[in-house]
């Protein structure tokens, strides 16, 4: 309802001016910004903004969210999302991050699936363990999920876990543990086979909704984001828009709600007509889809070895890593691999020699998987870490299956920035990561 | 699904006949335009539109369930055929997986027409036996299929259960082969597959081979058939997996292998175990798309004159292994003298 200028309660020589310009109603005041009105009166920008704001009926200067805040909300989680894979996690930045989304790209066979599989159990990890305790929501347009992969996979975390709660006897653990079985978690993974594009769009206008409704899901899978899209979707225009639709509404998703979002890709061949090479993977999808995940891995095969190579990522450096899929899901490869120093960025098809090749020795596959068995050192460990970190970051969230090293340099800074900020609240922080005093 | 037309979905009269004149009919038209697009359409405020997008999404969506009731209903149908290789059962978790497709593929001479005739055998087997106890649907594209073979196969290897000629012949009755050679005639096969699995009640469908049909008739150097050749594949994959899952039941392609040199184009050459040339590797025929479409994929191989070897490249339950076996007259067998 628009007032009389002077009826707001402005000083006088604010009063004096405004009406002096010609401004009767608060209505007039709408639609002029902050300098404008200020050249107008000669008065300074920011009474300026006072005068707009009590003109609006807004009581003070809105709060603008900082990096603080993002700071203390990030560290408010009280639990990870791990791969079980150390390097992997390590790569990732102690597993996978939430409110992004992360793509996972890479030739068929290489382990995706798997991947995806491993988190859905994951996830689910309770918190007295240093898990998140939550559910996830798969959608799946390839139709690779296998409930018994899953279930395998459950059982050697549940193992995992069992083993720590029995070192360390804490009464919430013991408790954690009797409700944590394979049922259990096959149970809160929540599963939509999406077959064509429509169902799998349909689906991710009605996953805000659900994820309301289930409060725990904090992870959503989609595998694989180009299956339908590629044989779907003739016109590339489209296709593209689509797809970027798509990968705002999950980033929305993602952020608002603080979810991890995983989505599978997969590779296509590039021709290169005038240059050395042939022919070279690529993630598939196109270029603009390049821009929608926050992190981006590739998966690739060198020879019988799988690694992960980051491409792109706002908080790690490019990094490539290996690691091993066994019986028991998605674990590190027994002994530190030496990386060949001749790695390319990009896979070239001579180096995607993937399983279907003929090689002349048969590989051992099966022996590497024994090894991990048997050899306690390479379980991820919870708490190993506790004894060789600094008292500072003691604070800190439990860290499953990171190694100290990985701590100490990635993730202690925003720690020490946090303690320090709960040490001493207002004090000015000198520290060199995200966070900004506001 | 997608192509449900919009009346069914209970949206009112007139606003489908007003979309129907801007010719969106379907569901799958009505969620592939823009909200600024399909606003202007319908002629709904910005509030109420968010309603009419979810009442139309649900009734697209697919259905929620968990993994849980998903391994429960794994297991109370047949989940597996089993192979009869016994190696190769261990490590697919109990065979070929129903409601997924496996690719089979090798050099020619291998062994996978051999492969594909044994499992049609063994899926007219009663369950008792390891079989489905159901009618196979058998399309052959390179004309290698042998009625002769099959009954051998048969004889020989389950030489009890076949030894009266009535039961021969009811297997041989229950395998519906058809003969389709050109890559159109295989897409009008496909589209009627879903009728004819389910008036034959056929719980096994074998495609021999995906492979030599599309490389006949589209040319990988050229990019226009590139383009076509990804298209045919894509819905290929895309009808069979759906068959697979709709009706749970497994699906068996082979596939051919061919050669890729590094810096020159791919060619192919039919007869190759051990390429010449220092650069060049064997690999699965057409293309990396095509190979994330199959689920589980096998690949054969010569070890030498009487040996082959199967190797799993990729599946969701198994590592990557090989296996030995050799082609005898009752179809492929175990090698026991080592893998």
């Amino acid at each position: 309802m628009p007032r009389q200028v002077g009826s707001l309660p402005l000083p006088p020589h604010q009063r004096a001016r405004l009406q002096a310009a010609g401004f009767e109603t608060t209505d007039e005041l709408q639609g002029i910004g902050p300098c404008q009105l200020a050249e107008e009166l000669a008065i300074p920008r920011e009474e300026a903004m006072g005068i707009l704001r009590m003109a609006r009926g807004q009581e003070g200067p809105v709060n603008y969210p900082n990096a603080l805040q993002l700071l203390v909300e990030e560290q408010a989680e009280d639990g990870l999302l791990p791969t079980f894979s150390s390097a992997l996690d390590d790569l990732l930045g102690s597993g996978v991050e939430l409110a992004v989304i992360t793509e996972l790209c890479g030739a068929p066979g290489v382990g995706k699936t798997q991947l995806c599989l491993q988190l859905a159990v994951d996830i689910q990890i309770p918190g007295c363990f240093g898990g998140l305790g939550g559910q996830a929501a798969y959608l799946d347009t390839e139709g690779s999920f296998m409930p018994e992969r899953l279930q395998q996979m459950s059982e050697a975390v549940i193992t995992h876990c069992s083993r720590l709660a029995s070192t360390k006897q804490e009464r919430d653990q013991q408790d954690a543990l009797k409700t944590f079985t394979p049922d259990f978690i096959l149970g809160n993974v929540f599963y939509f086979r999406c077959f064509d594009v429509t169902q799998l769009i349909a689906q991710s206008h009605l996953l805000p909704d659900f994820v309301d409704s289930h409060p725990k899901v904090r992870l959503v899978i989609i595998d694989s984001v180009a299956s339908p899209f590629r044989h779907g979707v003739d016109d590339a225009a489209l296709r593209t828009r689509l797809l970027i639709s798509l990968a705002q509404r999950l980033a929305q998703l993602a952020s608002t709600r603080r979810l991890a979002v995983v989505l599978t890709n997969q590779m296509t061949t590039r021709i290169h007509p005038n240059s050395t090479q042939s022919a070279s993977l690529t993630p598939a999808l196109g270029e603009s889809w390049g821009h929608a995940a926050t992190h981006r891995v590739i998966l690739q095969w060198q020879g019988n070895r799988r690694f992960a190579n980051l491409i792109k990522s706002p908080t790690r450096g490019e990094a490539t890593v290996e690691f091993t899929v066994t019986s028991e899901g998605i674990r590190d490869v027994p002994t530190t691999p030496s990386l060949p120093a001749t790695m390319p960025a990009i896979p070239t098809a001579s180096m995607f020699l993937s399983s279907p090749t003929i090689p002349t020795s048969l590989p051992s596959t099966s022996t590497s998987s024994n090894l991990i068995l048997k050899s306690p050192s390479a379980l991820p460990s919870l708490h190993m870490t506790s004894a060789s970190m600094p008292p500072s970051t003691s604070a800190s969230p439990a860290v499953l299956g990171c190694t100290a090293a990985m701590l100490a340099d990635a993730a202690s800074s925003c720690i020490n920035a946090m303690t320090a900020f709960r040490m001493a609240t207002g004090e000015k922080m000198t520290t060199s990561s995200g966070s900004s005093p506001s | 699904m997608a192509s449900k037309n919009l009346r069914r979905v209970g949206l009112p009269v007139e606003l489908c006949s007003r979309l129907a004149k801007q010719h969106v009919v379907t569901c799958q038209e009505f969620l592939t335009l823009s909200s600024l697009d399909l606003l202007r359409m319908t002629g709904r405020s910005y509030e109420d539109f968010p309603q009419l997008m979810m009442t139309i999404s649900k009734h697209c969506c697919p259905k929620t369930t968990t993994a849980l009731e998903n391994k429960k209903q794994h297991k109370q149908q047949s989940a597996f055929l089993p192979t009869s290789l016994a190696s190769l059962d261990n490590a697919l978790c109990g065979g070929l997986a129903c409601g997924s497709v496996t690719e089979v593929s090798g050099p020619p001479g291998c062994g996978k027409t051999q492969l594909c005739m044994m499992l049609s055998v063994l899926a007219t087997l009663p369950k008792r036996m390891g079989g489905l106890d159901s009618p196979v649907i058998y399309i052959d594209t390179e004309g290698a299929f042998s009625s002769l073979r099959l009954i051998e196969i048969a004889q020989r290897r389950y030489s009890e259960y076949f030894a009266c000629q009535k039961r021969l012949l009811e297997m041989t009755s229950r395998v519906h082969l058809y003969r389709e050679f050109s890559t159109q005639h295989i897409m009008d096969r496909l589209q009627v597959l879903e009728e004819s699995l389910v008036e034959t009640g056929a719980q096994f469908v074998v495609l021999d081979s995906v492979a030599s049909a599309v490389r006949q008739e589209f040319d990988s150097r050229l990019p226009f058939s590139l383009v076509q050749r990804s298209k045919f594949l894509g819905q290929q994959a895309a009808f069979l997996k759906y068959l697979a899952e709709e009706f749970c039941i497994p699906i068996l392609l082979t596939n051919q292998i061919t050669v890729k040199f590094n810096d020159r184009p791919t060619s192919t050459l039919e007869t190759t175990e051990e390429p010449s040339v220092e650069e060049s590797f064997v690999t699965t025929a057409l293309g990396t798309t095509w190979g994330h479409s199959a689920n589980t994929r096998l690949v054969l191989q010569f070890l030498n004159t009487q040996q082959r070897q199967i190797r799993v490249a990729k599946s969701p339950v198994a590592p990557n292994m090989d296996f030995s076996y050799t082609v005898q007259s009752s179809g492929d067998d175990d090698d026991n003298s080592g893998e």
